[in-house]
């Protein structure tokens, strides 16, 4: 049954997934459990997008499934019970709207251990100033689709120095104008323009292994 | 060096761009320009006037384009586009092809919720912006797919206008009747604009509007995650959704015919986003009837491969050689030119994040590199994968690609 969770997300069989999910939970398993294979899924799914035998229709797909099962476990876990690998405060920056790589991005991260402080879309520079010196995060995770976000990631960046904060976070960009260019141009340390490789990143950022 | 008239020089560079559609080497690789922020920046005005003001617009686009040449522009529609509109108005081809694109006075008129727009929901220098929504249930797909065109104009297009909310109404009257007047000054602009243009030696640019039908339903109906999850939870729905809206979206685009329209631009969307199993499936039979039946009609398809195509473009060489431009943002277009040689007039080349990072030593130097892979055996259009700069793109990364082009193009 264990494997078939896992196995049931990694091909895309929603209704399997929720029943094997439901019958778990309903069997006393232990709802850590159910987590913990989800993460595996959700990492499987997102090696065969990095290998591109995935493709957004499936990442998509299986964060849906993700979000499902979520609502069904999270209910019955204590809030402590979830270890959390670092943190990261996420938003798409100003003069922007767009946020469904954020989102997806979100999912994934979460899904892989990490604690997400989403700000939402058109943030501000100070917004992102204010979370970084209240909740000091490991990372700041910012998302642009129009190329005015390229101005706006450098603008962020450049917010973070003159508040001195830049030096205790690490910085990645991500959505459609992330590039090699725009991670120098903006003051980044790293880059990407696909969710899973986006949470790849985030765990070499701050020095977790596989 | 002698000064060529406007007449002349729009003659050369309507033959440039008609000669690579042709397949064949035009006296130079063609150049298409950006738009976007760094249009009205450039003549020191806010977005805001840019998308409202149609006189300062006007000027502004003009101004740049004198200053930065290039082969073809976009420059001058500012606004977002919205085929919804032209949908419900297709059985009057008078009225459907003039509303695909929703300026900032036409925002305001219908009180749409799909776009967002400087000086209203946006600061005055934000870039106008589409976001989309679900404004469509999956229960009613039995209803898109039964009568579409009466679908998006009577339940649509009243959920997503405020000021078209209620059918019938009074409301909806005035909306209507300043929908007309606000046409008609957009009307005027154009026919300005396209005057200002042929002034500075550009060709006229009669383009008509075409959409792949499932972006159609991820962009305008079901929102784009939505729409991801119909394809597995109601794959037959969504496919005979996408064979009727083939019709109504043919039909907006041949509207233009009589105009003297070309080509048909069609911007696609979720092409990166399927797995090449569900591209096959659900999005490439019903794109490549329209890019037909548009060539069928003499109408040659100019389509915009949104991200990265890699995995579809192979298919590209089912649709018969010479069929139109394929305009690539992310794709590499080296790769791109080798498969679709001798079939497909490729567009794109220069990252936009090299216009504005760069420096003009560096975008010389690619441009050199690129065309020199590129260039042999025409068919290439160069241009930045997304046409929008941003109001920090430098004024002299621009000139260094248009002098580039001078430098490395000529054959």
């Amino acid at each position: 049954m264990v494997e078939d969770l896992v196995k049931s997300m990694v091909d895309m069989n929603e209704q399997e997934a929720l029943r094997i999910t439901m019958e778990m939970l309903e069997g006393g398993k232990d709802p850590l459990k159910v987590l913990e294979l989800c993460k595996d899924a959700m990492a499987a799914v997102g090696e065969k997008f990095e290998k591109r035998e995935y493709f957004l229709s499936e990442l998509v797909f299986a964060a849906e499934v993700l979000k499902k099962i979520m609502e069904l476990t999270l209910p019955k876990l204590e809030k402590e019970e979830v270890r959390r690998v670092g943190t990261i405060v996420l938003g798409t920056v100003q003069g922007d709207v767009h946020d469904i790589g954020k989102n997806i991005f979100k999912v994934l991260a979460e899904a892989s251990g990490f604690e997400l402080i989403d700000l939402g879309i058109d943030v501000p520079c100070e917004r992102f100033v204010e979370a970084v010196r209240t909740r000091n995060p490991d990372i700041v995770g910012m998302s642009g689709l129009v190329t005015a976000s390229v101005g706006s990631m450098k603008k962020t960046i450049d917010a973070l120095k003159d508040a001195g904060l830049r030096h205790g976070v690490k910085v990645i960009i991500g959505g459609g104008r992330a590039d090699e260019s725009v991670k120098q141009y903006s003051g980044a340390d790293a880059w990407a323009d696909d969710a899973a490789k986006g949470v790849r990143l985030c765990k070499e950022l701050i020095g977790i292994k596989e | 060096m002698t000064i060529k008239t406007a007449s002349e020089l729009s003659k050369e560079r309507l033959e440039r761009i008609e000669r690579v559609i042709e397949l064949k080497e035009p006296d130079r690789v063609p150049l298409a320009g950006v738009m976007g922020d760094m249009v009205p920046a450039y003549s020191g005005i806010t977005q805001h006037e840019y998308c409202y003001d149609y006189e300062k617009s006007r000027e502004a686009t003009v101004k740049f384009l004198q200053d930065f040449p290039c082969d073809m522009s976009f420059a001058g529609i500012t606004g977002v586009g919205e085929l919804p509109l032209s949908i419900a108005f297709s059985d009057y081809p008078d009225i459907s092809p003039s509303i695909s694109f929703v300026s900032g006075p036409l925002h305001d008129v219908l009180g749409d919720k799909y776009a967002r727009f400087p000086g209203r929901e946006l600061a005055e220098d934000s870039s106008p912006q589409f976001i989309g929504g679900e404004w469509m249930q999956p229960g009613e797909y039995e209803d898109l797919i039964e009568d579409p065109v009466r679908f998006v104009a009577e339940t649509v297009l009243p959920r997503v206008c405020r000021n078209l909310e209620k059918p019938g109404s009074r409301q909806t009257m005035a909306t209507m009747a300043r929908l007309g007047m606000e046409l008609s000054k957009l009307a005027a602009f154009g026919q300005a604009l396209a005057a200002d243009l042929a002034e500075l030696g550009y060709p006229p640019a009669v383009m008509a509007f075409a959409y792949s039908p499932l972006d159609f339903i991820g962009d305008f109906l079901r929102d784009v995650t939505n729409v991801l999850l119909d394809l597995r939870r109601y794959p037959d729905k969504v496919k005979q959704a996408c064979e009727a809206l083939v019709e109504p979206i043919l039909k907006v685009a041949l509207a233009l015919k009589p105009a003297g329209a070309k080509l048909a631009f069609i911007p696609l969307h979720l092409n990166e986003y399927l797995s090449p199993d569900l591209y096959n499936e659900f999005y490439w039979p019903h794109l490549k009837r329209i890019i037909a039946e548009l060539g069928n009609e003499g109408m040659k398809s100019f389509v915009f491969f949104e991200g990265y195509h890699d995995a579809h473009l192979e298919t590209i060489l089912e649709l018969p050689a010479g069929w139109g431009i394929a305009y690539f943002e992310k794709t590499d277009v080296r790769k791109a030119k080798k498969i679709l040689k001798g079939h497909t007039c490729v567009m794109g080349g220069i990252p936009m994040g090299l216009l504005i990072s760069g420096t003009p030593e560096k975008i010389d130097e690619y441009v050199k590199n690129l065309l020199e892979e590129v260039k042999p055996g025409g068919g290439f259009i160069l241009a930045s994968g997304t046409a929008i700069a941003p109001r920090e793109t430098s004024v002299e990364n621009i000139r260094a690609l248009i002098d580039a082009v001078e430098k490395y193009g000529r054959y």
